[in-house]
């Protein structure tokens, strides 16, 4: 069939022309629908790369007691370095471990100023080699002379884990409600154009029309409407992981663990392909459903 | 050209439109239908063009059986058929030549033959004059004219003309009639429905009368009355 271009464009056009608000509406709830499935997409591809990085460090850290003697503390050492589980090992000494302590207290002069060099234990942080390890070794030392506490880093990654493994769930929900949302508009809107244009879909029928030379210029319209929002989308995605990641890099704390959480430029643009291609099916087959209606012989 | 055998056709609430109609229009025909209203003659004119499926029946159009006709070829079906109603169905928003080329526009003609094909089939029916001019600046003569114009312009095998003039007075009506004539003798076979007993007397082509639904006259040279 040779489809006639100019006639296509023409009627598209003229059809989004005529139901501004409408299209708008839809090509609206598109864009913040897909705003919402890109943010959770991308902020799993974060968490993923930081869960990579935490899982590949997870330490655990025999603190000793703050009087423990040069022996105890060398046995530790000895023991830690005949174990083929530990992977790595690095004594923090009380000078090193105290400046740890007024870097992160540095905003709370009380607490900071509040001990000295003498009150900071020194510790072992142990890389085990493989993070299901981190337990066993752990329990080891616990009742070693000398030791203090033994704390493992991995409960703390994985309440974080959860935390946003719970956000994106959530973020998924809302994204999908909010895509179906915008089926449903982008139906209606074409349901509306059709509708406005009945007579001359009666008048196209009868002379003999294919329905698919009926149907093209309404999908178009569709289609235009689901990559618009789509494209929306994609800036506020990209727009939002910039200011993020910026305020990140920016911000003067040394928490690791939000230093870990990266995402790439290329992550975002992944990510904004993805939603315009479903922007553009979501468009253009929600429109097809809508005509095909009306097209019933 | 058209053949229908024991096509049956009832709509919702047991209300009959056609019961066992059977019968055969040659190419070149002129042929009227006639009968009361809800006589059946629109149901046959919609089952022509596929627009409704008989319940039972077969029917031939142009030496197909349409009921084996697959959805998509549908369209090639109508694009042998013109179609002319009571009504116009012209489009408000479009002139005449508009409303002309539209229908080959949307057919996927190119828009070298539609320059061509237009003008010539506006001549025909006698509306150069107000090619430019919309539906609502025309009398309704002039409007069925237009609508003629575009049922003929593809040159279709069948012309299907559905009281082609319920709505107009009598001296407009006999230039509508005249047209169809000329349009009949080009070869193309035409088919009208009417209840206007002047023209189908004044004419004397074959007639089809349906009475609830069912045929019960088909005289060669026939008068619109019961009586022969």
């Amino acid at each position: 069939m040779a489809v006639n271009l100019e006639y296509v464009f023409r009627e598209t056009v003229s059809n989004l022309k005529r139901n501004v608000s409408m299209a708008s509406a839809a090509l609206l709830t598109v864009a913040v629908s897909l705003t919402l499935v890109g943010g959770a997409l991308l902020v799993k591809r974060g968490v993923d790369r930081a869960t990579v990085q935490w899982k590949g460090n997870v330490e655990l850290s025999i603190f000793m007691k703050a009087d423990a003697s040069q022996p105890e503390s060398d046995a530790i050492d000895r023991q830690l370095k005949s174990m083929p589980e530990v992977k790595n090992y690095r004594y923090v000494s009380k000078p090193e471990a105290f400046e740890e302590f007024k870097k992160i207290f540095a905003n709370e002069p009380d607490v900071r100023d509040s001990l000295t060099v003498d009150q900071i234990p020194p510790s072992y942080r142990v890389v085990p080699r493989a993070a299901e390890q981190t337990k066993i070794i752990g329990q080891r030392f616990e009742d070693t002379a000398g030791v203090f506490r033994v704390s493992y880093a991995k409960e703390e990654v994985d309440a974080l884990v959860s935390v946003t493994n719970f956000l994106q769930i959530m973020l998924w929900a809302i994204a999908i409600v909010l895509l179906s949302a915008a089926s449903l508009l982008i139906l209606n809107t074409i349901r509306m154009a059709i509708f406005a244009r009945r007579r001359e879909v009666a008048v196209m029928k009868l002379v003999g029309a294919t329905n698919w030379f009926i149907r093209v210029p309404f999908m178009l319209e569709g289609l235009l409407q689901g990559l618009a929002g789509a494209a929306l989308a994609f800036g506020v995605v990209w727009v939002g992981r910039d200011l993020i990641q910026n305020r990140i890099a920016g911000a003067r704390n040394d928490i690791q663990l939000f230093k870990q959480f990266l995402v790439t430029s290329s992550d975002v643009t992944g990510t904004g392909i993805l939603l315009l291609i479903v922007g553009v099916v979501v468009g253009t087959v929600g429109s097809a459903l809508a005509v095909s209606r009306f097209l019933d012989v | 050209m058209i053949r229908l055998r024991d096509v049956n056709k009832t709509y919702k609430g047991n209300v009959v439109a056609l019961r066992d109609v059977s019968l055969d229009i040659a190419k070149q025909e002129f042929v009227f239908i006639v009968g009361p209203t809800g006589s059946g003659k629109s149901t046959m004119i919609r089952l022509l063009i596929k627009e409704e499926k008989p319940d039972s029946g077969r029917i031939w159009v142009a030496g197909k059986d349409i009921g084996q006709l697959s959805s998509w070829k549908v369209p090639l079906l109508r694009r042998n058929i013109g179609c002319v109603f009571q009504d116009f169905k012209l489009l408000p928003s479009k002139t005449a030549y508009e409303n002309v080329a539209f229908a080959l526009e949307v057919i996927g003609r190119p828009p070298h033959v539609i320059k061509q094909q237009v003008p010539q089939v506006l001549d025909l029916v006698g509306l150069t004059k107000k090619r430019d001019h919309f539906p609502n600046e025309m009398s309704g003569g002039e409007q069925q004219r237009v609508s003629i114009a575009r049922a003929f312009v593809n040159r279709p095998l069948i012309l299907l003309a559905d009281e082609p003039t319920g709505n107009l007075d009598p001296s407009t009506s006999v230039g509508i009639m005249r047209l169809l004539d000329r349009i009949n003798r080009t070869g193309t076979t035409v088919v009208m429905s009417t209840h206007d007993s002047s023209i189908v007397d004044t004419m004397r082509r074959r007639v089809i009368e349906l009475d609830r639904g069912v045929i019960v006259r088909d005289q060669a040279r026939g008068v619109y009355g019961a009586f022969t």
